[in-house]
């Protein structure tokens, strides 16, 4: 079976044009023009990516991005209208993985739909058996996190991020090497992703967030996990 | 009042002059210069406060130029009553002790001079035997006494008189000694007084130019005080002009000032109105414009994906719309941005960034990979603050224009200034002319500026966003000649190396 994508966007042109494009990949695209239907549409057929407009009627995309997430680990990509407001973040904090603005050419969709594809998976490293770190557990090739000896549920992409950082123990990972294996972004990408996300990771593998035992930042260059 | 005089100098200088300005009158032709003077005279007009500075310091000067006149005045008639009465007294004492020992021969005489009890200043003198006799002839002798005062003296009775000698001011008393056939004289030089009243007068000239230039503090300090709230004023204008549409005046107790500051505000909000709702009409337009263009960009993209299997024409107009939609969601980007920056809502997303390895990576996604970058040897592992994105729109922008217009860009130079980088791009093109560095930064820029209109795609907006991001960087812009000499043109982008 093909990879299913939802699509989620109330202007029915855009959906169509942007279904038609998404089909020429070879994948099979799913419309939703409202959150109410979104959300209905992704319980009967679980997706493999969902693409979310922010701006929706009803139930906004920010509500509907967290609502997939209580369930589910699915790629997530925000559609938003600028680069420069809350909504980016907002989108990354409702726990979407990527985000793009309008208007987007349906070839950068499609390289990034890729990507989270990929990471989604393949997670290739790093070999073998059990990572310890404090009370921290990781199972790579078994896409399990462990804190205190409990399951943590993490995103595909989350977890992808930790990894990253487990494969080098220590090691301070800037922003720009993480966006470009995790995220497949080159030089520019948005430094906000990585932030987010590892925001995201401490609420669920920190005891205190604030006071990170774990993933530490370093001022200036970027994020390391403490062996 | 003499020693004031001088003081009424600078008063006289200030009083206005009649203007030249009507000495063509009735001329048709000279209406157009006469304006020109008009508009001209209120720049040669003092300043305000310069004006109220000089009306106090004007006031001060007249007030204590009056009182100091009147001081001297009343100082100066007491002061010679007082002296003339003691020199009378003293007269009519002497008078009494000669008359006692008259008459007498010319040697008992000089002994009776001498044996006067004299202040300072009195030269006594005796008429006896038809003739004068005095202590000092030779100063003040009988020729010291004025013909009316001896004439008085003698025939009507005792007499005195104030007069001058080369300017000396004297007082001379005289009084008949009837019953000895005589008369006593006596000539007493007022210079001590004319000594204490001169050092008056020094101190009240002193006392009335510190009271001038104490006037003149006040009304410099009383104008600044008054005019701050004009400050406030001028200093949110300049806010306002700067683009802090948001600046408002404090609300103030003032009834005098209140209705400035109230009206200002309403000014202020007016305009901010306007300008937003100009702004929000190019902001509404282009975020209208992007539902359709993404529909168009996803439909061209599906179209050239079938592009091969299109006859001919139908291929050539795919091309045609893909390139085209390519370019015009370049221009609603552009437009985009800059009614962001004119709304003032755009913020930076600031990072450290390694500048070499910025530029670098910059120019290889713009897709021009083959400019060489020219860098200082300590620039190496230079760090900036900044907005990659937008820099990177930046170093992108000035590519363009340099391919457009200056048969592509030669070099991109990192060069380390006084606290600042600055990052430079250049090209081998036909340069830009003096005149038009300036508005080639502006929005839509032509005429003058043709074959060289900035980077937007055609828009004429790409140089005019450069200009902005760097703006909002703290940095700034120019455009200058190849400093080598060749021809061609240098776009520096000037960046704070500390945080922005």
């Amino acid at each position: 079976m093909g990879t299913r994508i939802l699509t989620v966007e109330d202007d029915e042109r855009i959906r169509t044009a942007v279904k038609l494009a998404l089909e020429d990949e070879g994948w099979v695209v799913d419309e939703a023009g409202t959150g109410e239907a979104a959300l209905e549409n992704f319980a009967r057929t679980p997706p493999d990516v969902v693409l979310i407009d922010i701006m929706l009627p009803g139930i906004d995309g920010f509500e509907v991005c967290r609502s997939m997430r209580r369930t589910s680990d699915v790629p997530i990509v925000m559609v938003t209208a600028r680069v420069d407001t809350h909504d980016v973040v907002a989108g990354l904090e409702a726990g979407a993985d990527d985000y793009l603005t309008k208007p987007f050419a349906p070839k950068e969709l499609s390289a990034r739909i890729r990507a989270l594809l990929r990471r989604a998976r393949s997670l290739d490293h790093p070999v073998g058996a059990t990572l310890h770190f404090g009370d921290l557990e990781l199972i790579p090739d078994a896409g399990v996190v462990k804190v205190d000896g409990a399951d943590v549920h993490l995103t595909k992409t989350e977890f992808r991020l930790l990894c990253e950082l487990a494969s080098s123990p220590g090691r301070v990972f800037s922003r720009e090497v993480l966006l470009e294996r995790v995220w497949g972004y080159g030089y520019f990408g948005d430094g906000r992703l990585v932030d987010v996300h590892i925001r995201r990771l401490r609420t669920k593998i920190e005891h205190d967030p604030a006071n990170p035992r774990h993933v530490t930042t370093v001022r200036g260059l970027g994020y390391k996990l403490l062996p | 009042m003499v020693a004031t005089t001088p003081d009424h100098r600078p008063a006289d200088d200030t009083a206005p002059s009649p203007a030249p300005a009507g000495d063509h009158d009735g001329v048709a032709a000279d209406a157009r210069q006469r304006s020109l003077l008009l508009r001209a005279l209120p720049a040669r007009r003092l300043g305000l406060r310069a004006r109220v500075t000089l009306v106090f310091a004007l006031g001060a000067l007249l007030l204590s130029a009056l009182l100091a006149g009147i001081t001297f005045a009343v100082v100066r008639t007491n002061l010679l009553a007082q002296r003339e009465s003691t020199a009378l007294n003293q007269a009519y004492t002497n008078a009494g002790f000669v008359r006692n020992r008259l008459p007498a021969d010319a040697a008992t005489l000089n002994g009776i001079l001498a044996s006067l009890r004299t202040t300072g200043g009195s030269n006594p003198i005796i008429f006896a035997n038809g003739e004068f006799t005095a202590l000092d002839p030779a100063n003040f002798g009988e020729d010291s006494l004025p013909p009316a005062l001896r004439a008085a003296v003698l025939e009507l009775g005792p007499s005195r008189m104030r007069f001058r000698r080369d300017g000396q001011p004297l007082y001379a008393v005289g009084i008949p000694l009837r019953s000895v056939d005589a008369a006593y004289f006596e000539v007493v030089e007022l210079d001590d007084t004319a000594d204490t009243l001169r050092t008056l007068g020094l101190a009240l000239l002193g006392a009335a130019a510190a009271t001038t230039a104490a006037g003149a503090a006040l009304g410099w300090w009383a104008s600044r005080r008054a005019l701050r709230p004009l400050a406030d004023v001028s200093q949110a204008a300049e806010a306002i002009a700067r683009g802090r549409l948001d600046t408002r005046l404090e609300g103030t107790t003032d009834p005098d000032l209140g209705s400035l500051s109230t009206s200002f505000n309403d000014m202020a909000s007016a305009l901010q109105a306007r300008i937003e709702r100009d702004g929000r009409f190019a902001s509404d337009v282009s975020h209208e414009l992007r539902s359709p263009l993404m529909t168009m960009a996803a439909a061209a993209d599906v179209l050239a994906n079938q592009r091969d299997g299109l006859p001919e024409r139908a291929r050539q107009a795919v091309d045609l719309v893909t390139v085209e939609v390519g370019r015009f969601n370049g221009m609603v980007e552009d437009l985009l941005e800059i009614s962001r920056y004119d709304a003032g809502v755009v913020r930076l997303q600031l990072d450290e960034v390694h500048l070499a390895e910025f530029v670098s990576q910059a120019i290889g996604a713009a897709g021009y990979p083959q400019v060489p970058i020219e860098l200082d040897a300590e620039l190496a592992d230079a760090i900036v603050v900044a907005d990659k994105r937008r820099l990177a729109r930046v170093i992108a922008n000035l590519l363009d224009n340099a391919r457009k217009y200056g048969g592509g860009a030669t070099a991109v130079q990192l060069i380390r200034g006084e606290g600042t980088v600055e990052i430079a791009v250049e090209d081998a093109g036909p340069g830009v002319p003096v005149e038009d560095r300036d508005v080639i930064f502006d929005r839509f820029a032509r005429g003058g500026v043709a074959g060289r209109r900035g980077a937007g795609e055609g828009v004429g907006l790409g140089l005019a966003l450069v200009a902005e991001h760097v703006r909002l960087h703290n940095g700034h812009i120019r455009v200058e000649d190849r400093p080598d000499g060749r021809p061609g043109a240098r776009f520096v982008v000037v960046l704070r190396s500390g945080a922005p």
